[in-house]
């Protein structure tokens, strides 16, 4: 996901629970960008997926004392942005869904035809993602678009591995019928 | 469509909802690092999991404040209760009774006032007298170490602005209050 090794997350983990401010940023640094989009991917507004990012990192002051050294740090902020992103759906509950701007995807030297097709089929599966149920949608939005291996996003979410495998596969399912709908 | 294709084309819709962001964002989450980075409350969790079990509010409220009344009466008498249960059984009451966004706002706002008051910071806070309805209003600023000032408004929207903006804007808040 990122360049940096497990080793110097582990000493980052430490020096956070030790209380060191310089740790606190340097973990802004790091991951803002990360917990951003994954708020935008999970549906919520620019200006909303900013709030939670921000209230990801400020609850996750708070909890540094279930931050364990020996896990990574990825399960254990993820799994609180996970939480407040959560807690925003229920508290505005009703609120429309919005979709994430694409940017160009690199040219890998494919026919101009062949590129239009396939970014069809992309702009088809962003939609189809962000009309997954919630719970769907999060295991494939952690899994897939912010590359967390199935125990990582598992522990996320707060279930067994057996669970988000068996979620994620009926996501898929859902993805590819409605991929099956639409070309009929 | 086959499995394998599915998940090639999840993977390049990572590369292709990757939005650009805000550079300042990183800045404004360091401004909210506490200067004492604080222990997970008790407090909190309790809520968390009760939020996670799904239990409705009223029974939530219920179990919380009971759990709260017992411990307070356990350790040493009802006087005893801590100051981090009372502040999250304020935050839970807010939840549950699910108070005005433009108040909760301003109560987000104060508690920030007085940890900037306390750092030392040249803050000052004008929550108490103006509308809380009002989005626009000025709530908060401070002074930063480049001579400009960050404001915070009734939507809590921040902005970096200098001294000469930073007058107009009360100006304008002085303007309304004689409308």
């Amino acid at each position: 996901m990122n360049d940096f090794s497990e080793q110097t997350k582990d000493s980052l983990a430490a020096r956070l629970k030790a209380g060191d401010r310089a740790a606190a940023a340097e973990l802004v640094d790091i991951y803002y960008v990360q917990i951003y989009l994954f708020m935008r991917r999970l549906g919520h507004s620019h200006t909303a997926s900013e709030d939670l990012t921000q209230e990801s990192f400020f609850q996750a002051w708070q909890n540094i004392s279930r931050l364990r050294s020996d896990r990574a740090l990825n399960n254990w902020l993820y799994q609180i942005a996970v939480n407040v992103s959560r807690l925003h759906w229920r508290k505005h509950k009703g609120r429309k869904s919005f979709s994430i701007e694409g940017v160009d995807v690199p040219d890998n030297g494919k026919a101009e035809f062949d590129k239009v097709g396939h970014l069809e089929q992309l702009e088809k599966l962003k939609i189809g993602v962000a009309n997954l149920p919630m719970k769907f949608k999060e295991a494939v939005v952690l899994h897939y678009l912010q590359h967390l291996s199935i125990a990582e996003a598992a522990e996320a979410i707060g279930v067994r591995e057996g669970t988000f495998k068996s979620r994620l596969s009926r996501a898929l399912k859902a993805l590819r019928r409605q991929f099956i709908a639409e070309d009929r | 469509m086959k499995e394998e294709k599915l998940e090639k084309l999840l993977s390049e819709l990572a590369n292709m909802t990757a939005e650009p962001v805000r550079p300042d964002l990183a800045e404004d989450i360091k401004q909210r690092i506490p200067h004492r980075l604080i222990q997970q409350r008790s407090g909190m969790d309790t809520i968390n999991i009760i939020i996670d079990l799904r239990v409705s509010k009223l029974a939530a409220a219920a179990a919380i404040i009971i759990t709260m009344v017992l411990w307070g009466s356990f350790l040493r008498g009802p006087d005893s209760i801590g100051v981090g249960l009372y502040q999250d059984g304020k935050m839970l009451v807010k939840y549950l009774l699910g108070a005005g966004t433009e108040e909760s706002n301003v109560l987000a706002v104060k508690s920030r006032y007085e940890y900037l008051a306390q750092k030392g910071e040249d803050v000052t806070y004008y929550g108490d007298s103006i509308d809380p309805q009002d989005s626009n209003a000025l709530l908060m600023q401070w002074k930063l170490s480049d001579g400009n000032y960050r404001v915070i408004f009734g939507d809590l929207r921040e902005k970096t602005v200098s001294a000469e903006e930073l007058i107009e804007l009360q100006a304008r808040m002085l303007l309304k209050k004689t409308k």
